[in-house]
This record gives C-alpha cells, structure tokens and sequence, in this order.
C-alpha cells in the first residue's frame, strides 16, 4: 500500500512547462518595449549628437533614463517587502519575491511616457506614486485598480509640469532649436488651436510621415507610431495582448476623429491619421490598455473596453482639452474594470437573449452617447471657430 | 467570433504509450468488490455473506431514479461486504466475492437465436435487465435515456476520447470493431432512429479502418471524425456537429442520444448474449507506471493488480510526488491509497509523477480563462462572486452551466485552482 498525493483536476497544466507562464508573458511584454526604447534612443540621443547638438555620453541619457525608472521602482518594491512582509528576512526570499511580482515594469512605463528632460526626482516621485501607491497598496502583483505607471504620470502631470518644463521639457536638444514648432507637442498645438488646419497642426512638425515614424516632439519613448507597431505585431504573435484591444481603441479614435473633422469642415483623411499618430494614443492602447491586471478578463468585456477608450479619448482629447486625453481615459476606465468585466461576463455566457440584451443595450447606448455628443460637441467647437466671422455665431 | 467562439484546445495527448501492448483480455482476480454506490446512488444488496452467485446473477438492485440490477462479475462465494475506495474519492461498502475461477455463467446469460424480433420497448427493457449505464465515466444508466417522449433522429457513438492518455476506448474497438456497429444498430432500434453516427478525432484513423469493412452491413450507420480538440468528446459538441442543433440540458432535445463506444459494446452482448454489464475496458497509464497498456476486467477487479500486471510502477516513483489519478488527468479524482476497485464508470488510472517544481504568481487577469471556456463563461468573475459568497451573482453568472472540462485550469499561466473556484461556486448554489 503506497499513499499517494493530493491534488485538484486537472492535473495536466500548461503552466507546469518551462516555456508558459506570467513569467513568460510579462518577458515577452518587456520584450515588446525594447523597439520603443531603441526608437527613443535614436530620436534623443543618437540623432541628436550627429546632429552636433549633445556630447557623446549624453546621447546615451534617454536609455539611461528608462533603467533609472526601471531600477528605482524595483528598488522601491524591494523596500516595501522588506518593511512590511515579515516572511520576508533574506536576500534571496526577496529575489523571489521580486521574481514573481515583475517590479521593474511600471518604473520602466514612465520613465518612457514622460518628457525627456524630466528631473531625476520628478521621476523618483512618480515611481514612488506608481509602485506605492498605484500597486503595492492595493496588494501588489495582481490586485491593482490602476495601471500603476499612469497612475505615476498623472501625478506628475498635474502636480509638477511646471517642474519638468522649467527643466527643459519634452523637447530635445534639437527640437528647441526648430522655430516652427515654438515649444509644443503637436496635441499640446491641438488644444489651443481653434480651429481644424494642415498648416498649423501638421505642417510644422513636416509630414504625416514624421508622425508615424515618430520623429516629432512628444515624450520620451512614445511618439514613434512605428515602433508601437512593432511592438504591437511581436506582443499579438505571443498572444500577450488580444489583438483587436489596441484595433478597436486606435480605430475608434480614427473614425470619431474623422467624423469631427468632417463637421469642422476638414474632411482630408490626415487629420484622423494624425490623430492616431500624435500623443500616447499608439503607446497607450498597444501597452497600456492591453494590461491585464486592470482591465476586463473576458473577450467581450475586452473589445467593451476598448469601444469606451475610444470614446472617451475622443472626448477628453477634443471636448475637454486635455493635452493628452488616453492616460485619462485608460485611468478613468480602469476604475470600470470591474463592472464592465461582471456585465459583459453575464452576456456572454447568457448570449444575447431576454437576459442579457438589457445589459448591452445599456453598454451599447452609454458608447454611442458618448461618441455622439464628443463628436458634435467637438465638430461644433472647431466649425464654428471657421464659420464665425460669416454668419454671425449663430452657431454658436 | 468573440461573443462565441469554437473553443478547444489541443492537449498533448500522450497516447502512445499505452498503445503499444494489446488489450489484455484474460483476468481472473482472486476477489472481486463491487461497490454500493452508482453514481450518486447506494445500492441495495440482495445476497447474502456466504452465498455462492455466478456470473451475471442479480446481487444488489439500484432503486429509485435510474433502477436497474446489478449483476456479479465472477462466479464464486460472497465472503464479506467490506469498504473499498471508490473513484468518487470515498470509502464505499463493497460486496466482496472470492473468486472460484469456475466461470460459471448465470442461467439467464444464452445466446439469442432471433434478434430481429426485439420491439423498441423490448430492447430498453433489456438495457435496464442488464444494469447497463455509461461507460464513458459519468455512468448515467443508459436505459433512462431511451425511454425519452422525444423523436429521436440520430445515435451518436462516442468514440472521441478526448481525455490525454485514455487509449480503452481506442483499444476496445480495434479488438471488436463490429459489436460497435452492431450496439449501434441496437441502440437506433431501440431508439427508433434512422440514424447512426460513429465519431472519433479525426488523426485517429486505426477507428476508421478498423470500422470500414463493415459499414456497408450497417445501412444508416456513418463514420464522423471530430477536431482533435479538447474537450470534443463532450456530448453537447458532438450532437452540434452532427445535428447542427444544440440544446439545454438533454440530447433528446435535439433530438440525439449519445452513447459511449464500451457502451456500444456491451449492448450488442446484451442483445445477442444477455450477458449483463460485467466487465469494463480500463487504461493503466502515466509516466509513474512502468509498462502501461489496456485491460478488460471483472468489475470490481482491485486496480492493484492490474498495475502488477503492467510491471508495478516506474522504477524510483516516488508516491509522496505523485498522483493516482482515478479517471482521466483532465477530469479525474486525485486518490489518496493505491486500494482502488474497477468500477462502472473508472475509464483509467494515471499515476503520474510531479512535474518539476516552479514557482507561481499571482492571476494577472489574462482572461485565458474565459477565452477556452465552452460554455463561455467568465471563470474568474465566477470566483469572485464565490468569494463574495454572492449567490445571486454566481447564479446571473451561469455557473451551472460548467461541465467541469478543467480547461480554464490548464490554460492558467499562473497555476491557480481556478475550475475547483467554480466547482465550489456550484456548490454554493446546491445549497441554496
């Protein structure tokens, strides 16, 4: 008689495999930012020193930069355990619990979503934000509400702006020396501009095809549409990320867009590419909306999300003025994670019948509202800026 | 394709294995233990300690739902009712026989001259006579599906055995390819169906060769391979398949009834031979075991013989790292002792070692979960609401609706127990 172990079926699991695992996934996620970082090193360090500009060692501050983030919230993780996990007592139970709590990454995120000339401190307090606050809080790896390195950002963006701008912003050393462009990111033109124009928008950054290379002033690692792309092709053949997340989010943007610059009177095709192409739009919904600790777990609720992202970017970025309207959009999502999650979860095992229709007409109803009114509200704003002097503010 | 997708997964089924040694046919167990309990069910024994019984005589009768007898598998002397472990993870009371290897058969055990004159009533009739439930492991008692009210189109052989390592099914049908024809035949006059149905995973072609040669006696009778996909042995992916229809909780709602292949089997001996539900095909299987292969044995066979039979276990296993697994690896029942007894529905026994040990984090909320889940279902909304201890939430979230295929545990890259989540949350509901 021999006795045996216990255990619950099934007990074949693709996780007992070297090769699978959230060790494997969040690797092949850091994997996915290595072309962005790259992309970020070309545009800030090494075109700017051929281009005379910066010393040789500088040109390697935007890396330098980025792993700053990264150690600092792996330092900050390593810190909280230490302090608060009493199981915690030596080196190597710390590594392991470092190993699974993937603690670089959130540092990593903003370090590349923030401007270049971001003070070191500024990008300690955002971390300590991020990590802290944003993940260790709610119970580390797994339990957070908000995506961490967003949750860092929007610190810093509406507490110390004035802070990184005064210390040089998010323009290069040779962006600052380009005339046309006067010290803005394109979306930062976009907000202050009154009405919808190639000349004004576009044109000072060059083409289109500047904004999807990404060689346009912008953060430090985001602007590249190409590099997202990249990164996007290499996260969807992992099967890291559902491909149609960032397809749905970046193509309701595009569509919406399209829609306002045809109240505006602008009907070209550019103003929605240079809508999807400008900002964090690319960088937030391959990355950021794709995250899956904050965002719904099931399919439906997914391809949910990803219609009430677009949505609400459109509004935050045209109706409310925001430079940068996906961090605020993503981060005001994620607090919907849950319900979404629940509801959509009931229409899909229900399918659609006397049940659930309910439920998704609801869903369905609070998109297209959404769209609706940031589209006219939008569209109104920009046409009536071009139809004034004409007809008296009649629309308006 | 979102709202709901074909799901399945291909599983590495490790079949091989137990391929290479042929089905073992020849067993005579010193004592056999046939447990009290069918399903859910206790039995009630109608032999006495110290009775001699033949094979196929009546010793313990099922009552209630599902009644039917139950018949001895050995000829001998019943010494004793003892408790045996059971697949279902318990002890249960077990009539135990001791083998007089006479094989004496019961005298209602003869051959039937005239088949053809069986009526659709008496054919049910002769499934209940024989104690004849599912052998594909949910053991439902076959004849309670065919005295369904509804027409009843089309009978589906269940031939898919998706379960990895399973081979018993594969096995049985190569040794006896047209019994399962003939079952079949009995099964769509039983049923009054013009239509018969073998399916099976389509890489496996040994099923179809084997059967070819004698379809064209069996008017009706078709071959269906199947995805391999897990889980496509599942009742309701099959009755898709094949009638295009789905339904809510039983086949006959489409119109089908689905049967096991052993079933199959055995049914053509009930109707030819009245030889009752006596034996079943088993796999001994796993990497724990040192030389896996097939069995067909007396039910009630202690399965610590037939792993003798297979050479013991693999050299070095050692049982505190590794389970016994009553069943498939998918589905099955971790078993605590190595004192199990074959049962009506025991299809298998894994012994399978740990795999090496790694460390597991928390869930991310991939959704994979959710993704492979055939009945769509959102697993980890399930285990929320279970932790909540919120029945309405459980409930709006269709958790009775999981048939327990463990998928969303397999495809977990974090290793969490999330199907024993929704177990459980099903379980809250029962007890409400």
């Amino acid at each position: 008689m021999a006795r045996f172990a216990n255990g619950k079926a099934p007990f074949l699991r693709m996780s007992d495999a070297r090769d699978y695992g959230t060790g494997v996934i969040q690797r092949d996620f850091m994997i996915a930012l290595v072309p962005l970082i790259l992309f970020a090193f070309y545009k800030n360090g090494v075109q700017v020193y051929l281009d005379g500009n910066i010393a040789f060692a500088e040109m390697f501050y935007p890396i330098f930069f980025i792993l700053a983030g990264g150690f600092m919230s792996t330092l900050l993780e390593g810190l909280y355990f230490t302090i608060t996990d009493k199981s915690v007592r030596t080196m190597k139970a710390l590594g392991m619990k470092l190993k699974t709590s993937y603690a670089a990454i959130p540092g990593l995120l903003l370090a590349m979503i923030v401007p270049l000339y971001t003070p070191i401190w500024v990008l300690i307090f955002g971390c300590i934000v991020a990590t802290l606050v944003g993940k260790m809080i709610f119970g580390g790896f797994g339990y957070n509400t908000w995506n961490p390195a967003l949750l860092g950002y929007v610190a810093i963006a509406f507490t110390l702006y004035g802070v990184i701008n005064d210390a040089g912003g998010a323009l290069n050393a040779s962006e600052v020396l380009v005339d046309a462009v006067g010290g803005a990111t394109p979306l930062g033109v976009l907000a202050g501009a009154d009405a919808i124009s190639y000349a004004t928008l576009v044109a000072p950054y060059g083409t289109l095809w500047n904004f999807f290379i990404g060689t346009i002033p912008g953060a430090l690692a985001e602007t590249s549409a190409l590099a997202c792309l990249i990164a996007y092709a290499w996260l969807v053949f992992r099967k890291v990320i559902k491909w149609y997340v960032p397809a749905v989010f970046v193509g309701t943007v595009f569509v919406l867009s399209w829609l306002i610059g045809v109240i505006a009177g602008e009907p070209g095709i550019w103003f929605p590419l240079y809508s999807i192409f400008s900002g964090g739009l690319m960088f937030g919904a391959v990355l950021m909306a794709t995250e899956p600790v904050t965002t719904p777990r099931n399919p439906l609720g997914k391809l949910f999300f990803a219609l009430f992202l677009g949505v609400f970017t459109v509004l935050f970025r045209f109706v409310g003025n925001l430079p940068e309207g996906v961090a605020t959009a993503i981060l005001f999502m994620n607090i919907f994670t849950l319900p979404i999650d629940n509801w959509t979860a009931i229409i899909r095992s229900e399918g659609l019948n006397k049940k659930s229709w309910g439920r998704f007409a609801i869903l369905v109803a609070l998109i297209l509202f959404i769209a609706l009114y940031g589209v006219l509200k939008a569209g109104g704003t920009y046409s009536a800026a071009i139809l004034l002097p004409q007809i008296g503010g009649l629309i308006r | 394709m979102i709202l709901q997708k074909a799901s399945g997964v291909r599983i590495d089924g490790r079949k091989q294995m137990s391929k290479t040694a042929p089905l073992h046919e020849v067993l005579n167990p010193r004592f056999v233990y046939l447990p009290l309990l069918q399903q859910n069910a206790p039995l009630k024994r109608v032999v006495e300690v110290g009775a001699s019984v033949k094979i196929g005589q009546v010793v313990a009768l099922r009552e209630g739902f599902g009644a039917m007898p139950i018949h001895a598998s050995v000829s001998g002397k019943v010494t004793a009712v003892k408790k045996a472990w059971h697949s279902s993870g318990r002890m249960v009371d077990s009539i135990e026989i001791e083998n007089d290897n006479q094989n004496q058969l019961d005298d209602a055990i003869r051959p039937e001259a005239d088949t053809d004159r069986f009526t659709r009533d008496d054919l049910v009739q002769k499934m209940q006579n024989a104690g004849l439930s599912g052998l594909g492991g949910a053991g439902f008692p076959t004849y309670v599906k065919y005295q369904t009210k509804s027409p009843i189109d089309v009978v589906i052989v269940n031939a898919v055995e998706c379960e990895p390592y399973l081979t018993c099914d594969y096995m049985l049908i190569e040794e006896h390819p047209e019994k399962v024809l003939k079952g079949l035949k009995y099964f769509m006059r039983a049923a009054g169906a013009k239509r018969g149905v073998v399916c099976y995973k389509a890489y496996n072609t040994g099923i179809a060769e084997a059967l070819k040669p004698f379809l064209s006696n069996y008017p009706g009778i078709e071959l269906r391979p199947v995805k391999d996909l897990y889980p496509a042995g599942w009742e309701k992916y099959l009755v898709q398949q094949v009638t295009g229809k789905t339904y809510a909780n039983l086949p006959a709602e489409a119109g089908a009834i689905v049967d096991n292949s052993a079933t199959a089997i055995v049914f053509a001996d009930v109707v030819e031979k009245n030889i009752p539900l006596i034996s079943r095909v088993i796999t001994i299987s796993g990497e724990g075991i040192k030389n896996p292969r097939n069995f067909l044995v007396p039910i009630g066979t202690p399965v610590k013989e037939l792993v003798a039979q297979c050479g013991g276990y693999a050299d070095g296993l050692d049982p505190a790292k590794a389970y016994y697994i009553a069943g498939g690896p998918m589905t099955g029942r971790a078993i605590l002792i190595d004192e199990l007894v074959v049962n009506d529905t025991l299809g298998s026994v894994i012994v399978k070692p740990f795999p090496e040990e790694k460390q597991h984090p928390a869930c991310l909320g991939c959704g994979k979960c959710a993704d492979v889940c055939p009945v769509y279902l959102a697993p980890t909304e399930i285990q929320r609401a279970f932790e909540m201890n919120d029945k309405n939430a459980v409930k709006a979230l269709n958790a009775n609706k999981c048939m327990q295929c463990g998928l969303c545990s397999y495809v977990c890259p974090s290793h969490i127990e999330i199907s024993d989540f929704v177990l459980r949350a099903k379980e809250l509901l029962r007890k409400a």
